[in-house]
């Protein structure tokens, strides 16, 4: 259940991730489906490192000595990490509920003083996140594994920004050589 | 000294002054943006010239402004000149992404409460026949593509242009209309111009680039007897407003210069009593005020305020189609 719910907070992180670095490079008015295409994508990208994620965990499991106990460890860890995770989400989650007030001023206000500032430290919270649930773990393989998820979620989002620079910068290449100087 | 201890990478006083001379100095309000200085055309002809890099790079040394020394710095050349095509590759990234300011700030529809009303009020007046709206300035069509995507008001015999100097940004403001079929045009040329010219013209973001005597003559130009009013937006200057603007810019804007431009803009904007002199001096056939500088009548500014005009016939009219949200419009005189 602890690492269900970790996996669903990763869909969650990579769908807004996928979205985030995405804004500021199609200048459409009427860009949902962009938007939701750029979502898709980070989901796409989060399920990859989740996949990569459980199978380094079997494979930790299948050749650990003490599996009851790495089991128990790494369950352990993963609920101490909610306790950062989960808050962080609801910030996440509830600034972007409060958009569907139909108040311009409020709007960007959440926008500004909420959702900025929150994925700013982003990182910062998915270092402070596993550090906490992998600290005060007992066994190495516990610590090294978070560390291993760690940097497969910090370079999510380098790679989804590393794609989306790429594809902006080939489209306005081709639109402005399409035109007569 | 400062440099050595700047390249020695450790903390110290020296250091944090050096990065603090910095950051002032990227504030200083009396320096133009790296974007007035890298386009410009020729007054006559409205023909783009070519731009020596030097003689940006001088304009920022006078000012000491390393962060935008470090910009320009990267700009690619030939023989000495700035690269235009690279230059018009590099201003369509930046108004793609500063379209994204006016998307979290929700400006569409802040646009469209006042416009809807003024329109109104010329209507009620007796002007029955088409009214142009025109965007002076307007980059990408930001606002001109929000209205027509999203307002009845093309239906509504209003034609909707979108106007600048700069061909790359009009041809990429045309392009995203017809990608998306949006009822409005866009011009390269002079907005105010007998063929350009409409009858309410608005802005956004630019009535700061106009400087000292510049700003009363770009605001005489609307002395025309067609221009029925004027709203121009602007960000609002308060002591916050670099800080504000450093630390959006910072998490949204991904180009050196962009990050650099937007928090100048914000040091550089004018205060409201400024923008009503400028105003009431250089178009004295209208009345001028500020709309919408707080947030729900709390003194919480917000982050832009609207410079608007209307010929004093429609006044009346005006705060009456404007409803509840009249409290917003300031003394109009």
């Amino acid at each position: 259940m602890t690492l269900f719910a970790l996996y669903l907070l990763a869909l969650l992180d990579g769908l807004l991730c996928g979205a985030r670095v995405s804004m500021g490079r199609c200048a459409l008015i009427r860009k949902r489906r962009y938007y939701l295409r750029n979502a898709l994508y980070g989901l796409i990208g989060a399920q990859v490192i989740s996949t990569i994620a459980l199978l380094a965990l079997l494979l930790a499991v299948r050749f650990s000595g003490h599996r009851g106990e790495l089991r128990a460890d790494l369950k352990a860890a993963a609920g101490r990490m909610l306790w950062i995770f989960v808050p962080y989400a609801i910030a996440v989650v509830g600034s972007l509920m409060l958009r569907v007030i139909p108040s311009t001023d409020l709007r960007s206000a959440t926008s500004v003083f909420a959702l900025g500032p929150l994925s700013a430290i982003r990182s910062l919270v998915m270092i402070v996140g596993v550090v906490y649930g992998a600290a005060p773990s007992r066994l190495a393989e516990t610590k090294l594994f978070g560390a291993f998820v760690l940097l497969l979620m910090l370079s999510m989002e380098t790679v989804l920004n590393f794609l989306a620079a790429r594809t902006q910068a080939r489209q306005i290449g081709d639109l402005l050589s399409e035109r007569p100087s | 000294m400062i440099g050595r201890v700047c390249a020695a990478g450790s903390f110290s006083p020296y250091a944090a002054c050096s990065t603090l001379r910095l950051v002032i100095a990227a504030w200083n309000p009396w320096q133009p943006e790296i974007t007035d200085l890298i386009v410009q055309h020729d007054p006559q002809t409205l023909e783009r010239v070519p731009v020596g890099k030097q003689q940006v790079l001088n304009v920022f040394h006078k000012f000491g402004n390393r962060q935008a020394l470090r910009a320009v710095e990267a700009l690619p050349e030939r023989d000495g000149r700035l690269d235009a095509h690279a230059i018009d590759r590099l201003l369509v990234t930046v108004h793609w992404e500063m379209q994204r300011l006016s998307e979290e700030f929700y400006h569409g529809p802040r646009v469209h409460e006042l416009l809807r009303a003024v329109i109104a009020a010329i209507r009620s007046y007796g002007v029955a026949g088409p009214l142009r709206v025109v965007d002076v300035g307007c980059g990408i069509g930001y606002n001109i593509r929000w209205l027509a995507a999203h307002t009845p008001l093309p239906a509504q015999g209003v034609e909707l242009a979108g106007v600048d100097l700069n061909s790359a940004l009009i041809n990429e403001a045309a392009r995203l209309a017809r990608a998306e079929n949006l009822p409005c045009q866009f011009v390269h040329g002079d907005a105010f111009s007998a063929q350009h010219s409409g009858q309410i013209y608005l802005s956004t973001g630019v009535i700061h680039h106009f400087r000292g005597d510049s700003l009363v003559k770009f605001l005489h130009r609307h002395d025309q007897p067609e221009i029925h009013a004027f709203l121009h937006y602007d960000f609002q200057p308060w002591f916050l407003a670099p800080v504000g603007s450093w630390f959006f810019h910072l998490l949204r804007m991904r180009t050196a210069i962009a990050r650099h431009d937007g928090v100048l803009s914000a040091a550089r904007a004018y205060s409201a009593s400024e923008l009503t002199e400028a105003a009431r001096s250089g178009a004295p056939a209208f009345v001028s005020g500020i709309y919408g500088a707080q947030i729900w009548n709390t003194p919480a500014p917000r982050v832009f305020h609207t410079l608007i005009g209307v010929r004093p016939s429609l006044v009346k009219e005006l705060r009456l189609q404007l409803g509840h949200r009249a409290q917003r419009l300031g003394e109009l005189r």
